[in-house]
């Protein structure tokens, strides 16, 4: 093997150019030539885009920066090898499997394996791991590098940018805490955690909030009501509650009835049941926030304050850690391909850097399970679940 | 029936749905026929699963028994697309593995596991249609074929119309107008009424937003509005915030489409943000999260544009 590459799925943690550098550093020590693809695939799928090419050459000396912003290759990959979005030649849309295409031209460019940065996307979650998985499958030697702002790939006790992410939102709980203390209002702070609540409920530990809501723990708004009066009457009143995205109340979506026809609402699903026929709705981020704050404020007749970190968590500068976590990720997928693996995702767990196969961190997520002792320590803590 | 109409009520489409009782598909109370396969991408589509021409795979979570009771669909699937999560004990899909080979339909014994698009033939499509005929006569309605795209099947769609026309059901048709000519026209000339859609003028910035330019599409509306005096077209824009909520797009639609008189009528699709909504059925996202929302005001003066075009008195309530 004389040639690899490396590329990164969409979706931005901080300082993914660790990574980078980690994997352009063991290469030449290990006298691998090495390149970047820009943005995913893209730089190969649609070479127009790139006008100074679509493939970058790395040498350690042009990562000197490494790790204090995102990525020189870029993180706004958009196309998916099997579905690109093509227009035919009459005029149609039509989605085209291009992959055969990708993996002939990944042989023209002379290289023989990849490493690709996964998972952790907002808009995409998981997909860029199925696709690197589906490449792989197809002959593609493969070693992917976990990246995530929730944590909640299988197998992986800490992705690439969690760490940072996690700081970031604790900055931002911290000031937002203040705000409403001084305020006399109760903040009710969305952050991301589709899949699983570790973002949530660090984060929330971490400002010592008054409740968190997960994924994993389906909440009943009355029982949230009955913790923070509790709260009150033991002369601290509450100011902060820390919900994941994916947070689900016990009856169901926050209490906004479904559409009763499943038809129905799956023919049109962003059309209102409170609007009517042909009125449409667009999903936004903090409207879980929205719900759960609502539902606190009229049953504690508190005046609440809903916010939703969203991207805010994203940006900003990575922590230590993730800059160590990600150089030694991309030195390690280099160590992996080296020694002949593919199909695996490097999983930090200390001392040890291991490889987890692709297949067994695939469809599943890494939750927080609801006895565990960190649950319980959290509880001790005071932090209301609303279960 | 003529040997020509025998054949023809045993051509086959690909149907997505049919659904009852539609007030907002063309005049009067309306059966809706979704067809399938669409060829434009726009970003704030509403109907993902009448996209794609194949049949897909669709899943509905509350009907599943879960793995420990049945478990059938796992040793099915050929791409281990299909698992099961710890949470609940159900199955789940994963989207990006499926090829939609459908093998796990059949071995589903709670239909959670289903398909989105079926090959029906104009019969059976009529058979269904025509349940809904009295409400029809009372209420000026009739059939509407959507999508998709219903003039991406012309033979089907023509042939489905015709058939309806001579049981004397009256025919509508929605359509974006992304064809060629021969296809559209082939549909056309069977509809009472044709609502039509302008969702952008610039034709970059059509392409931007719905994946191609609109330089046919206006082309074949243009021509359809000379070739057919007598059918009533009503124009359409689903006004999507901060794309095409603007009086330059509203005026150049009038502009248009008003030296046409057979186009009756040009009615506003508002766009709201509003609350918990779900496009994640077919593990896709729904490209317009985060948009800000459109304000009533901003629909009841490009409202007041159109009315005032139409030459009638202020709505008044913007939907």
């Amino acid at each position: 093997m004389k040639r690899i590459a490396i590329n990164i799925g969409s979706g931005y943690v901080p300082g993914l150019d660790a990574v980078v550098a980690g994997a352009a550093i063991a290469a030449q020590n290990a006298g691998l030539e090495i390149v970047g693809i820009r943005d995913g695939y893209d730089g190969l799928l649609v070479p127009d885009r790139y006008p100074d090419g679509g493939l970058l050459e790395l040498v350690p000396r042009s990562l000197d920066a490494a790790g204090s912003r995102g990525s020189v290759l870029g993180t706004a990959a958009r196309q998916d090898p099997f579905r690109v979005r093509t227009v035919t030649a009459d005029g149609a849309v039509e989605e085209v499997d291009r992959s055969d295409d990708l993996l002939g031209r990944l042989a023209q460019c002379g290289i023989e394996a990849m490493i690709s940065v996964v998972g952790g996307s907002a808009i995409t979650g998981l997909h860029a791991l199925s696709v690197a998985f589906k490449l792989q499958r197809k002959g593609l030697a493969t070693v992917c590098v976990p990246k995530s702002v929730e944590n909640e790939i299988a197998g992986v006790p800490l992705a690439f940018g969690y760490n940072s992410v996690l700081a970031h939102v604790t900055e931002t709980l911290d000031r937002i805490r203040v705000g409403a203390r001084d305020a006399g209002r109760l903040a009710v702070v969305e952050v991301p955690g589709q899949h699983a609540g570790w973002l949530a409920l660090q984060s929330g530990m971490a400002t010592l909030a008054d409740a968190v809501l997960i994924p994993e723990i389906a909440y009943d708004v009355a029982s949230i009501a009955a913790a923070l009066d509790a709260r009150e009457r033991a002369g601290r009143p509450p100011a902060l509650v820390v919900v994941a995205e994916g947070a689900r109340s016990r009856d169901g979506m926050h209490g906004v009835a479904a559409a009763a026809d499943p038809m129905r609402s799956s023919l049109a699903p962003n059309a209102d049941p409170a609007l009517g026929e042909g009125e449409r709705v667009i999903d936004r981020t903090g409207a879980v926030a929205h719900a759960v704050a609502t539902a606190i404020q009229r049953a504690t007749d508190r005046e609440v304050m809903p916010m939703s970190v969203g991207l805010l968590a994203r940006g900003g500068a990575p922590t230590a850690l993730d800059r160590q976590l990600g150089l030694a990720y991309g030195a390690a997928a280099v160590r992996a391909l080296n020694g002949g693996e593919s199909g695996v995702l490097v999983a930090f767990q200390p001392p040890d850097v291991r490889s987890v196969p692709l297949a067994e961190a695939l469809n599943r997520v890494r939750g927080v399970p609801a006895g565990s002792e960190l649950m319980n320590v959290a509880r001790a803590l005071g932090i209301a679940f609303g279960d | 029936m003529s040997l020509h109409t025998e054949q023809a009520a045993k051509l086959t489409g690909r149907v997505l749905n049919i659904q009852h009782f539609c007030t907002n598909d063309g005049p009067g109370i309306r059966t809706t026929v979704f067809l399938k396969g669409c060829s434009l991408r726009c970003k704030w589509c509403c109907n993902p699963e009448s996209i794609h021409p194949k049949p897909e795979l669709a899943y509905d979570l509350k009907k599943c028994i879960g793995e420990k009771e049945c478990g059938l669909c796992l040793k099915e699937c050929p791409e281990t697309a299909i698992y099961v999560a710890e949470a609940d004990g159900k199955v789940r899909v994963n989207w990006d593995l499926c090829t939609n080979c459908g093998k796990c339909v059949p071995a589903c014994p709670s239909n959670a596991l289903y398909e989105f698009g079926q090959a029906m033939t104009v019969d059976e499509v009529l058979a269904e249609v025509e349940q809904d005929a009295a409400f029809y006569t009372q209420s000026g309605g009739g059939i509407t074929l959507s999508g998709g795209e219903c003039t991406l099947q012309p033979d089907f769609s023509a042939a489905l119309l015709e058939e309806a026309h001579r049981r004397g059901i009256s025919t509508a048709i929605e359509t974006a107008g992304n064809v060629p000519w021969e296809y559209f026209v082939k549909v056309v000339q069977h509809a009472d009424t044709v609502l039509h859609d302008h969702k952008l003028t610039d034709p970059e910035r059509h392409k931007q937003w719905v994946g191609v330019d609109n330089v046919r599409i206006k082309a074949n509306f243009k021509r359809a509005y000379e070739a057919f005096p007598d059918k009533a077209f009503i124009a359409r824009t689903p006004v999507i915030p901060g794309v095409n909520d603007v009086e330059e797009h509203i005026r150049a639609v009038l502009a248009f489409i008003r030296p046409h008189p057979n186009v009756v009528d040009y009615q506003l699709l508002p766009y709201h943000r509003y609350g918990e909504s779900k496009y994640g059925f077919l593990g896709r996202v729904y490209a317009l999260k985060d948009f800000p929302s459109l304000p009533d005001e901003t629909l009841k003066r490009l409202q007041a544009i159109v009315d005032d075009a139409f030459g009638r008195a202020p709505s008044g309530q913007a939907k």
